[in-house]
């Protein structure tokens, strides 16, 4: 059981004794009448070779709350798509997938191209942005839930407690984050851990206070890809494509509204999903890129706040970061063996070390060019520079999945 | 005897003869046609290119024709699409032509016939697309009056608006290409009469009120300009 301690500015939701699945469920299914609930699925083909999607399939036959679940679908060709629209036609409501390699989709992306209005690389980022559009256009939900489909742990009460804070009218939230420990026989998480919380610290230590890093500070679990929002946060929206779009989404969440409107919620005692390899060498792959990506995402949010940057600053953040990685370590090493759990100190040195080269290299290329990565453009500005495209978006789904 | 050979070889002499006289029309048909062939080929490229250059693309996005191609579950750039559509008229045209040097009348008939028709399906295809950009920016312009003004089913009314022009427009198209234009003009006559009645009847119902209260408030005024006259 979690404290009920209140982290940062934003509202923290734990989980306290043993709430009823039920409850909450029979209650967000009256809430939803007023605020329809559309749930975003990001997946791969490869995911539905694994076990888990079966899983997330099974459980969200239970649920009653959702209006529709927009499948995202990446990697795939034709047969592919068929094969997954057919597995997934077993949920017995509404469930679109999105083709994004499929001919229709992709001249979507195509007049975005032309318009010089680019939604970047294909990735979980593109894929998300989207099924955005299309839940804007098809216009039937308020609300929008998103979470992975790589969840071996998953239960639907998760989405129910991501949910809840944003369907409820008495609590009345525009964004709420999930948040859940990743324990197996050791500590998980090694990006979080070991990167975002030390190098937010280590920036605040040098920028001082700042609203923005005090926000994103405020989040136990900044990278978890589960979280609901209202469906307006959608349309005014600009995601990074690449590993940033987590640390992006909460930097507009940031931009647009009171962090008291903000909430992170505890959904699961335990959160087990596939895990990455560090690729130490390569910036390119694994962890590396991944946090290369979240790190410029940082430095182009604090620089659009007014903070500047200089190769003094980052001299200093680079030793800054290393010296709070440390101390964070130190803590994980006691937290590890008051649990019983494994603790591999030189691996998790490694993983500081990596992260620092990390830091460095998405510092150099800042500096090199401080627009690096264009965000995906919002949806409202798509939809004045080219005003049929929320019709062309739902004719080319709906058309997909005839 | 030889009046039996006769019989027999004067059909074949007839096709010989037949033969010769069509095998020169037949090869110009298809030389006429080959060219044809290669002509909207190069037309097409030159449109397309000079479609890209003008970056008609973009304009079709902006304009909304890009959307009106997709409703057709038509998935290319509207730049191909116009190449492809030259390209094919440009084909169809220079068949009809290269029938017509084989010179058998049915064929001649529907050739004449064919470009008598060309005209109209010109005028047709324009009196579509220029309505249909009319109409979406007449939709837009009663969204946003209706918006600022408050109402609260703007959405629905400038639908509403642009679905009654766009079957105004068909109807138009429909009598311009000549398909059962008597039927066209009273289906839409009853339709477009149908709603106009329903309209007038639904406000002189629903208006009866507000009727009253103006042409009393009228004779309540009247009668104090009256009075005011009586107190001078």
């Amino acid at each position: 059981m979690a404290d009920f301690y209140q982290t940062g500015v934003i509202i923290t939701l734990h989980k306290l004794g043993r709430p009823s699945l039920e409850k909450i469920e029979s209650e967000i299914v009256e809430f939803s009448k007023q605020r329809p609930i559309a749930l975003v699925l990001p997946a791969l083909y490869t995911e539905f070779q694994a076990d888990a999607i079966k899983g997330i399939v099974e459980e969200l036959k239970k649920v009653k709350y959702v209006q529709e679940i927009v499948l995202t679908l990446g990697r795939a060709t034709d047969e592919q798509f068929k094969e997954v629209k057919k597995f997934m036609s077993q949920i017995p409501y509404e469930v679109k997938v999105i083709h994004n390699e499929g001919k229709r989709v992709k001249e979507i992306y195509a007049t975005l191209e032309r318009n010089g209005l680019s939604p970047g690389e294909d990735g979980k980022g593109r894929a998300t942005w989207i099924a955005y559009g299309y839940i804007i256009a098809s216009g039937k939900s308020d609300v929008i839930a998103i979470h992975d489909c790589d969840i071996i742990t998953y239960n639907r009460e998760m989405l129910a407690r991501l949910c809840y804070p944003v369907v409820n009218p008495h609590i009345d939230v525009t964004f709420c984050k999930g948040f859940y420990s990743r324990v197996s026989d050791r500590m998980h998480g090694r990006v979080t851990r070991l990167l975002i919380t030390p190098l937010v610290r280590s920036l605040q230590k040098i920028v001082g206070f700042h609203p923005f890093l005090v926000f994103l500070d405020s989040f136990r679990y900044p990278l978890a890809g589960e979280f609901c929002m209202i469906t307006d946060l959608a349309r005014v929206m600009r995601i990074p494509w690449d590993w940033g779009l987590e640390v992006g989404v909460l930097a507009e969440v940031f931009r647009n509204y009171s962090a008291r409107r903000v909430s992170q919620v505890d959904i699961a005692d335990n959160y087990e999903h596939k895990h990455q390899p560090l690729s130490a060498e390569d910036a390119q792959k694994g962890l590396m890129r991944m946090c290369v990506d979240i790190s410029k995402t940082i430095f182009r949010v604090l620089a659009a706040e007014g903070v500047v940057f200089s190769d003094a600053f980052f001299k200093s953040l680079e030793v800054a970061y290393l010296r709070f990685a440390e101390d964070t370590m130190m803590k994980y090493e006691a937290d590890a063996a008051i649990n019983g759990l494994v603790f591999d100190r030189h691996e998790e040195t490694k993983a500081v070390e990596a992260f620092a080269n990390a830091i460095k290299k998405a510092a150099q290329i800042f500096i090199e060019n401080p627009m690096g990565t264009p965000l995906i453009p919002n949806w409202n500005r798509i939809g004045s520079a080219i005003p049929g495209i929320f019709d062309m978006l739902k004719k080319a789904v709906d058309e997909d999945n005839k | 005897m030889e009046n039996f050979i006769n019989v027999l070889l004067d059909p074949l002499k007839d096709f010989w003869t037949g033969f010769i006289v069509f095998v020169p029309k037949f090869i110009a048909m298809v030389i006429i046609f080959a060219g044809g062939v290669v002509i909207a080929w190069g037309l097409k490229l030159l449109l397309l290119r000079t479609l890209l250059a003008a970056n008609f693309d973009t304009w079709a996005d902006k304009a909304g024709l890009t959307a009106i191609i997709r409703k057709g579950d038509i998935w290319g750039k509207p730049s191909d699409l116009s190449g492809k559509i030259l390209y094919w008229f440009i084909v169809i045209i220079f068949l009809m032509i290269g029938l017509n040097a084989l010179q058998i009348q049915t064929i001649d008939k529907v050739v004449s016939q064919f470009f008598l028709y060309l005209p109209r399906i010109f005028s047709a295809l324009l009196i579509f697309v220029i309505g249909y950009v009319i109409a979406g920016f007449i939709s837009r312009a009663v969204l946003i009056a209706a918006v600022n003004s408050g109402y609260h089913y703007a959405k629905i009314l400038a639908e509403a608006v642009r679905l009654m022009l766009i079957v105004f427009i068909l109807a138009m198209v429909l009598e311009q290409l000549s398909v059962a234009p008597s039927i066209v003009v009273a289906a839409f006559s009853i339709m477009f009469g149908g709603v106009v009645i329903a309209l007038a009847i639904a406000f002189g119902v629903g208006g009866i009120d507000a009727a009253r209260r103006i042409i009393e408030k009228g004779s309540e005024e009247k009668q104090e300009a009256e009075k005011d006259v009586e107190h001078l």
